[in-house]
């Protein structure tokens, strides 16, 4: 049983929940003490050891069911095999009945002796007798479907069918666990019964036949819920791995909703970094005033001595954004981002532009993301872009608000269409802000082909980054927060 | 670990039947956690919206188990001298005025100051034994002769730093003085810890770890017609199962705060104290702030009252 725990434990983890070696332990001193007969009262019991917030709790639940179906799983067969049993029966004469009633009557049939009826019957008997003589043949035909479940299981375990990955290795697991339950000497034993020819064995490799078939197709299911156990969701990390490192010029609509929650899931890692707020702040100078008055006490002994403490603000973020057609889906991503750090990043004001700037600050706190894009391509997405004009605008409108805490982050190719750069309003900002970054989604070697004006922006920021997937998005993001706490 | 009413504890029917009795009606994963939470000999952290019966658990199993049940708040700027233990510094100094004359009688006779130092020192550290220790909650629960429960309420509301403090405690009940050593609970007498948090921040992971996790969600229509029972046993059938129907209705709706347990008792106390039979949309709208603890949110039923009540009606 502690090798089912552990597995079970592995395919939690699969499914994204995190379960300690320690949490392990605890659960197997709650199960010798639960014991395994009350399923509902383990599950419980288990819930609250391994799954320690709502959503884990959630995903623990479909998760235990998912792994422990055995029971089910029996039922299933046993009523597949008993269906066919009798159907066999069905075509071999009319016989409705059960097996103890077929034989009753198999033996009257034998006694009035003459009706075909009765020598089929006797046929039946015959066939009854010859059992099959290989282990896999026998246990297939015993009908014990508990048996079966677990050699099944078992053959399972030994061929490591957890260890699957992909979906196309299902077949290369399905032939393996019917090897380990001994296929080879089933097939033998059917090549043999139809070599000898007799009716009787004939009959019985048919049936041989499809009871192995009906095996296959079960261990088929048994490998697909395994594989959904212990493979979709590190499938589903691979994707999300390879998401991140995805140009995201690149990504098509589909994948928006993923690329959304792997931002989501990105923000909340930074977010537990960087939320716990610090207590002790940077030290400054003596502060003569605090110490002499803290010292009174001790008749003016300069006994405990008071440090200037500047209190590190979080940043306020303004972000200005490209939403041209060719940078569009990095300022998506962007903002997804900055959005989604709400909770660690309260004041961020965004921007968008092709030429003429607007301001888009409320239309993503109040809406959702899709809705603000949508309306924030529509509003200003149309147009040549103008870094001239969008600098000018900034001026015009924003600037004032710019002091030495905020830190500009301007998303964009810096292609201006051979348009006046007007770097020296980028040079103001830089004077007043406490930071500008640039983010630029094309390769540096491009920066200063054609009309694009990096050359001239660049002096004029602190900082300037290729930025053209999530993981870059992640580190800049990180480094803004960072830089503050 | 052996308390005095162990037999309470020893199967979760039972349990489930003890707080019946004590009108704490309970679901089934509920009494498990305790159950767990005893023969383990681990701490339960709680989770839940507010008002679903977390601190009352606690208190709950504490009266079950006929023990004390030691709580402690949590705050923001909670530390260990509220905590776990602070020195009596005013006994302290009471003390060391009262022996002045005792201490010089000791020292009489000792020349220059390592020897009258050497001499204090035979007394060993008179002043920071546990006679001068104020004892806290934590403290307190440590010792505690008889076991106890200890109640940590809304653990989120503490520091980051305090949860930290706490981690010793709840893995090895155990706490470090620093001028005394360790002190130990006795190995039989372990207090059951509950904790509880409204998940205003995320508990750390080291927290978690070390506790079993109980989830309380608002109950169903049946558990909660079973509490109100409980509780308010005055209700009629009848009234009981319409306002459990029309609170249900309620947490469906989008509000700032749903009403929880705590209110839908309130609730059918006011309605009993008014003589009601029957529910009416009048009579919910004079009652609403009962349950309603929002402007906001009393506007929005009071919309959609009719409604609600009628199908409350019709569901019960």
């Amino acid at each position: 049983m502690d090798r089912t725990l552990v597995d079970f434990v592995k395919a939690l983890r699969t499914a994204e929940v995190k379960v300690s070696p320690a949490e392990t332990l605890d659960a197997m001193h709650a199960m010798n003490i639960v014991g395994y007969e009350d399923r509902e009262f383990l599950k419980n019991s288990l819930g609250l050891v391994l799954a320690k917030n709502p959503e884990e709790k959630e995903t623990f639940d479909s998760c235990f069911d998912r792994f422990f179906t055995f029971d089910k799983f029996q039922s299933s067969m046993s009523d597949e095999m008993e269906d066919d049993t009798s159907s066999a029966f069905d075509d071999d004469g009319d016989f409705d009945l059960s097996e103890r009633g077929e034989n009753q009557q198999s033996g009257k049939g034998g006694g009035q002796g003459g009706a075909g009826g009765g020598g089929q019957a006797e046929a039946d008997l015959e066939e009854s007798t010859l059992q099959p003589t290989s282990a896999l043949g026998k246990l297939l035909m015993s009908g014990d479907r508990t048996e079966l479940t677990i050699a099944m299981a078992e053959a399972g375990r030994e061929v490591e069918v957890n260890q699957i990955v992909v979906f196309t290795q299902k077949g290369l697991y399905t032939r393996k666990i019917m090897d380990a339950m001994g296929l080879k000497g089933l097939q033998d034993e059917i090549g043999e019964l139809k070599a000898h020819g007799g009716v009787p064995q004939s009959k019985l490799s048919g049936k041989l036949k499809k009871a192995r078939d009906q095996l296959r197709e079960k261990v088929r299911d048994y490998v697909e819920k395994q594989f959904f156990l212990h493979a979709d969701e590190s499938g589903k990390q691979l994707r999300e791995e390879l998401l991140k490192k995805v140009k995201l010029s690149n990504l098509e609509k589909r994948n928006f909703k993923d690329v959304q929650e792997v931002v989501f899931k990105m923000a909340k890692k930074l977010i537990a970094i960087h939320s716990k707020r610090r207590k002790t702040y940077r030290r400054g100078q003596l502060d003569v005033r605090k110490t002499l008055r803290s010292n009174m006490q001790y008749d003016g002994m300069m006994f405990n001595i008071k440090w200037k403490s500047s209190k590190v603000d979080r940043p306020k973020v303004m972000c200005i954004c490209d939403v041209s057609g060719s940078v569009s889906n990095y300022s998506r991503f962007l903002l997804m981002f900055l959005y989604s750090l709400a909770e660690i990043l309260p004041k961020v004001r965004s921007f968008a532009f092709s030429s003429d700037l607007g301001e888009v600050t409320e239309l993503f706190e109040n809406s959702n993301l899709e809705d603000a894009m949508s309306k924030t391509m529509r509003d200003y997405g149309n147009g040549s872009t103008d870094y001239g004009q969008m600098l000018t605008d900034f001026k015009n409108h924003v600037l004032d608000d710019v002091n030495n805490k905020t830190t500009v982050i301007i998303l964009g190719d810096a292609r201006n269409n051979y348009g006046d750069p007007k770097a020296e309003i980028l040079r103001e900002i830089y004077d007043r802000a406490k930071r500008v970054i640039w983010l630029n989604p094309e390769p540096r070697m491009s920066w200063t082909v054609g009309d694009a004006e990096m050359k001239k922006y660049a002096p004029a920021c602190h900082q300037v980054e290729v930025c053209n997937s999530l993981v870059h998005l992640e580190r800049v993001v990180a480094n803004l927060l960072k830089s503050v706490s | 670990m052996t308390l005095k009413n162990e037999a309470k504890l020893a199967s979760v029917e039972e349990i489930q039947q003890n707080f019946e009795e004590l009108h704490y009606i309970c679901s089934l994963q509920i009494a498990t956690a305790v159950f767990l939470a005893y023969h383990l000999e681990k701490p339960i952290l709680i989770e839940g919206p507010p008002g679903v019966g977390k601190t009352e658990l606690a208190k709950t199993t504490a009266e079950m188990l006929d023990l004390e049940c030691i709580r402690l708040q949590c705050y923001e700027g909670l530390d260990e001298a509220k905590a776990i233990y602070e020195w009596k510094y005013g006994k302290q100094l009471l003390y060391t005025q009262v022996l002045k004359e005792t201490l010089a009688e000791i020292l009489d006779g000792a020349k220059g100051l390592t020897e009258s130092v050497a001499k204090l020192h035979e007394f060993g550290d008179i002043f920071f034994s546990e006679d001068f220790l104020e004892p806290r909650p934590l403290l307190k629960a440590l010792k505690d002769p008889e076991g106890c429960v200890l109640l940590i309420d809304e653990v989120d509301k503490s520091d980051h730093e305090f949860e930290s403090l706490l981690l010793e405690m709840l893995s090895d009940f155990q706490l470090s003085i620093p001028e005394i050593g360790t002190i130990k609970a006795r190995p039989d007498r372990k207090p059951l810890v509950f904790l509880t948090s409204n998940n205003t921040r995320e508990i750390s992971d080291a927290l978690k770890r070390r506790c079993l996790h109980l989830y309380i969600p608002f109950p169903d229509a049946a558990l909660e017609r079973q509490i109100i029972e409980a509780r308010v046993p005055e209700v009629a059938e009848k009234l009981r199962n319409q306002l459990v129907a029309f609170i249900q209705e309620l947490r469906d709706m989008d509000l700032k705060k749903v009403p929880a347990i705590s209110e839908t008792i309130d609730w059918a106390r006011t309605l009993i104290l008014l003589h009601t039979e029957s529910l009416d949309p009048d009579l919910v709208r004079q009652t609403l702030n009962v349950i309603l603890k929002f402007q906001e949110d009393i506007e929005t039923v009071e919309a959609e009252l009719q409604s609600v009540t009628n199908k409350a009606l019709k569901e019960s």
